[in-house]
């Protein structure tokens, strides 16, 4: 019975009620970003803004973010989560300067490493000299306490002392790149991970992460790790995110809906002119929507042939629309009835 | 920036005249010397602290505020003065004159501590203010009770006061205003303001008093709705005059021809029957008094040809002018009220008619009280129908109470409570703002209407008009200063089953004057595609629009035409022999076709078989 009841009829112009569906709810959310409370914050797009950013496609969204939750054997233990997020967060040299001294004239420079960020982070000076004369053979090391002497070996022109020197300052010491700021959190005893940055690729090659537990609100990098069933997953799970957040919520349908219109390419496409509505088939409904000439002119360049199947481009020519009452059609003629005789 | 040698500048309406040495005694020298006398009231002085500076302002232009001055934490305004000023044996000037109240511009203002009230004079106070509403305008001043509305509301009631119909001008009878609204019997509201009465704004009121009962009358008054009552509106309750003004003049062109306001001869290009100038006079023009409707022609006009007349085998061509008479436009109606004739500068001839047709209130016209409280009327009820009181009073209107609790309007509520006091003691009421407190106003309201023998909360109980029973609720009951707003059903009403039609896409045209149609928009357009009515949707974008037949070339797909004379449809491309469909499409489509063709752009269609 409740399948029977949720079956749609034939011909209802789903796209249409989906369309109306999320018009009607986005029209009552705010243009804001939602900020989640707490000490360490962690900002997150939400309501309107978001659901643009999901349906036009974006390449990167605002504030990208993972989510990672573990084994209930780690998640358990605070000190073994905080073990993990040592892992994971980027650290770079400049995170762990105090301050910093150059002579780029001299082709020298003075880091004057922060004791307690080495510390928080588990990372000696030790490693950090090491690190960088690994990737920077060409400069000679030594320290005193928590600074750390650079001198270039050879005689350098400035502008190239100089970009040596960002670039040590910008190495990454450990970590995940990408993954600018890990916080803690915990929910029913067991504790897991919220990220700001998202590197889905990076994070699943640390150990002891396993790739059922980790999730980013990237959807590109879904779709690039994980193929193009999942980042259709993601899609529907982020818009129905942004629907939760905003203490409403929409028919999972119409989610489904967009997002399979959006992947059926196997790409992510976007809805709107670079995307949907400018693949769509027929060329008066392009052209109804935006860039009129550009496709009036290829359509006659390319010879195209309108098969006027759709909804846009019949309205225009002023035929009946072929959804709803107007889809179904008489397979055999009055006409043609008459020339049959019964069967006695 | 440091000043070198540590003098005050001063300035005098913003030229650096001089530098003294201490800035603040110079600018109190200037001020007593203004109060004496000795130096005209209208300079104003401020010594700027921030900048070291004295600005001095003799110029026109500034905006400035009387206030009561204080002296030794004593107001100069004493109990002596202020019995003279009751007896009527000095006047505001005299005051002014007397260095007792002196005009202070904002500069100037930056400089004093004033008072609001005589009590919170400290010792450091130097001025008192003449009244707390004195910070407001005339505007604000002739709303009432405006302290005890939302504060976001006051914008919205001297909104609706603009749009208020009243008296527009003592000379209403001899003026040409393009529109004009005349209120017939205006009164002066129950409660105003001392500002309103200081203004005489009632000598050109803009309202009359509604008796208002709190109350629904089954839905027709949701939503902000409001019922009213017939019988009232029969005894001239909200009735108005509008006044509309239509011109013409005798244009000139180039060769020496000329507009002639005539009635159009038989001869003339359009001529309309004898019938349709009937009403015009002599002179070509409607005459005074004269009852017209729409359609109705009232200033005749024979205009010169549009193109200049071939010349014919006869000579010049004939007289062909033609007909360029003013018609009443569609949908409206009512009397010829005035005419005139002037010339411009140019001494072209002009003509001016006024029409004025009576505005009766009817379903959908606006009505609003002082306090942002607007509606349409939803239903006008006859009087046997609406609720009474024992004493037989009928309410003019009938407010739902859904209005009031979350706009915050509590003023209107506490005009029907003063009014209605003001009704029983013979008194109007005073509703200035900020002059009481509410708690005050309601006693003393209470009171009044306590010894009248009415309920002290202003509820009275009604009976029901229809079936004579009592309601079981006392109703919030009193009369409310009401505006008629211009917003009119009759000015707007439009409804379209037939019509004109545009040129370029022959689809109905748009908008009231051209009797044109309500569009179908995009997203009612999506409505009915998200229902899947397709029938309904053709309908509405093919039959009820520009459906057209156009005969299509099953060869080359391109549109050709039907021959009446052969009696068959034509293809210019194929010729003949080819074989042509007729099928029904948009017009507006048939356009858009030929405009694609002239850029070189042929959409040939293919039809199926059947």
């Amino acid at each position: 019975m409740e399948t029977k009841r949720n079956e749609i009829s034939y011909g209802e112009p789903v796209g249409v009620v989906t369309a109306q569906s999320i018009g009607e709810r986005s029209t009552q959310m705010v243009l804001r970003t939602f900020h989640s409370a707490g000490i360490v914050s962690q900002v997150v797009t939400a309501g309107l803004p978001r659901l643009i950013e999901i349906l036009d496609a974006r390449k990167k969204p605002k504030h990208p973010t993972m989510t990672i939750t573990f084994d209930k054997k780690i998640a358990s233990n605070y000190e073994d989560v905080k073990e993990m997020k040592k892992r994971i967060e980027e650290v770079r040299v400049s995170s762990l300067l105090e301050s910093f001294e150059e002579n780029l004239k001299a082709g020298t420079m003075v880091l004057n490493l922060d004791k307690e960020a080495l510390a928080l982070r588990s990372i000696t000076v030790r490693r950090v000299m090491d690190m960088i004369s690994q990737r920077f053979p060409d400069v000679e090391l030594s320290n005193e306490g928590n600074s750390v002497s650079v001198r270039s070996k050879k005689k350098k022109e400035i502008r190239a002392v100089r970009t040596a020197f960002v670039n040590i300052r910008a190495e990454m010491i450990s970590g995940v790149e990408g993954i600018e700021k890990v916080v803690v959190n915990s929910e029913g005893g067991l504790f897991y991970i919220s990220t700001n940055g998202s590197n889905l690729k990076g994070v699943l090659e640390v150990n002891e992460i396993n790739p059922e537990n980790v999730y980013t609100n990237d959807m590109f990098e879904i779709l690039n790790v994980f193929g193009v069933e999942a980042a259709r997953a993601a899609i529907v799970n982020e818009m129905m995110q942004v629907f939760a957040i905003e203490d409403t919520k929409i028919n999972v349908k119409h989610a489904m809906l967009i997002a399979d219109a959006m992947t059926q390419k196997g790409v992510i496409k976007s809805i709107g002119r670079h995307g949907l509505a400018g693949d769509k088939e027929s060329v008066f409904a392009r052209a109804a929507y935006e860039e009129t000439i550009k496709h009036f002119v290829n359509a006659a360049f390319f010879s195209e042939t309108d098969r006027l199947k759709g909804v846009a481009e019949n309205i225009i020519i002023g035929r009946q629309i072929t959804v709803g009452t107007g889809r179904v059609k008489l397979m055999i003629k009055n006409a043609d009835l008459e020339k049959v005789k019964p069967e006695d | 920036m440091a000043k070198e040698n540590n003098l005050c500048t001063v300035f005098f309406d913003g030229k650096h005249i001089a530098d003294v040495k201490d800035g603040k005694a110079f600018a109190e020298e200037i001020r007593k010397s203004r109060r004496k006398g000795l130096i005209s009231g209208e300079v104003n002085v401020a010594y700027i602290k921030r900048l070291n500076e004295v600005h001095v302002n003799a110029d026109k232009g500034r905006v400035r505020k009387p206030y009561i001055i204080v002296e030794g934490g004593k107001s100069k305004f004493d109990a002596e003065l202020r019995e003279k000023l009751k007896k009527k044996e000095i006047d505001f000037n005299y005051l002014v004159r007397r260095g007792i109240i002196e005009y202070l511009d904002v500069e100037e203002e930056e400089n004093i501590l004033a008072a609001m009230k005589e009590e919170e004079i400290t010792g450091q106070s130097t001025h008192l203010e003449v009244h707390p509403a004195i910070m407001f305008g005339l505007t604000a001043n002739s709303s009432i009770f405006p302290e005890f509305n939302s504060v976001g509301k006051h914008p919205l009631a001297w909104q609706l006061m603009k749009q208020a119909q009243g008296l527009p001008a003592m000379n209403f009878q001899s003026r040409f205003n393009a529109r004009s609204y005349l209120l017939h019997y205006p009164q002066r509201p129950l409660i105003d303001s001392a500002t309103y009465r200081a203004a005489n704004l009632a000598m050109h009121a803009n309202g009359q008093n509604f008796i208002v009962a709190v109350s629904t009358y089954l839905g027709y008054n949701m939503s902000d709705a409001v019922v009213i009552n017939k019988a009232a509106v029969d005894r001239g309750l909200g009735r108005s005059t509008f006044f509309k003004t239509y011109s013409d003049e005798e244009r000139r062109y180039p060769g020496g021809q000329q507009d002639k306001f005539v009635i159009p001869n038989p001869s003339v290009d359009g001529y309309e029957g004898e019938q349709a100038y009937s009403k015009l006079g002599e002179d070509g023009i409607v005459e005074e008094e004269m009852e017209v409707n729409d359609g109705d022609i009232i200033i005749g006009k024979a205009s010169p040809p549009r193109f200049l007349e071939e010349q014919t085998a006869f000579g010049a061509g004939i007289d062909r002018s033609r007909d360029n008479s003013t018609k009443l436009k569609s949908g409206e109606s009512g009397t010829v009220d005035n005419v005139m004739i002037t010339e411009t500068s140019g001494a072209t001839k002009i003509v001016k008619v006024v029409i004025r047709s009576n505005m009766i209130p009817e379903l959908g016209d606006k009505v609003g009280s002082r306090h942002a409280q607007k509606g349409v009327i939803g239903a006008v009820i006859p009087q046997e129908d609406m609720p009474f009181t024992k004493d037989g009073i009928v309410p003019d209107l009938l407010l739902s109470p859904m209005g009031l609790p979350n706009r915050m309007t509590f003023g209107h509520i506490l005009e029907m409570l003063g009014a209605k006091a003001s009704v029983v003691k013979g008194v109007i009421q005073d509703g200035t703002p900020f002059s009481k407190r509410g708690t005050e106003l309601i006693n003393y309201y209470g009171d009044v209407l306590e010894a009248a023998g009415f309920d002290r909360n202003g509820n009275d109980v009604l009976y029901d008009g229809k079936t004579g029973k009592r309601f079981a609720a006392s109703v919030f009951m009193g009369p409310v200063y009401y505006y008629r707003l211009y917003q009119m059903t009759k000015l707007k009403l439009q409804v379209r089953s037939r019509g004109p039609v545009q040129i370029l896409t022959r689809q109905p045209t748009e908008g009231k004057p051209r009797s044109g149609g309500i569009r179908l928009e995009e997203m009612a357009r999506d409505a009915l595609v998200g229902h899947g009515a397709s029938l309904v949707l053709k309908d509405r974008m093919l039959e009820q629009s520009d459906k057209d037949t156009v005969w299509i070339c099953r060869i080359c797909g391109d549109m050709g035409y039907f021959d009446h004379i052969k009696n068959m449809p034509i293809c210019p491309t194929c010729g003949p022999g080819s074989k042509l469909e007729s099928v029904e499409i948009s017009y507006a489509f048939k356009v858009l076709l030929d405009e694609l063709k002239s850029m070189h752009m042929l959409a040939r269609i293919k039809l199926k078989n059947d």
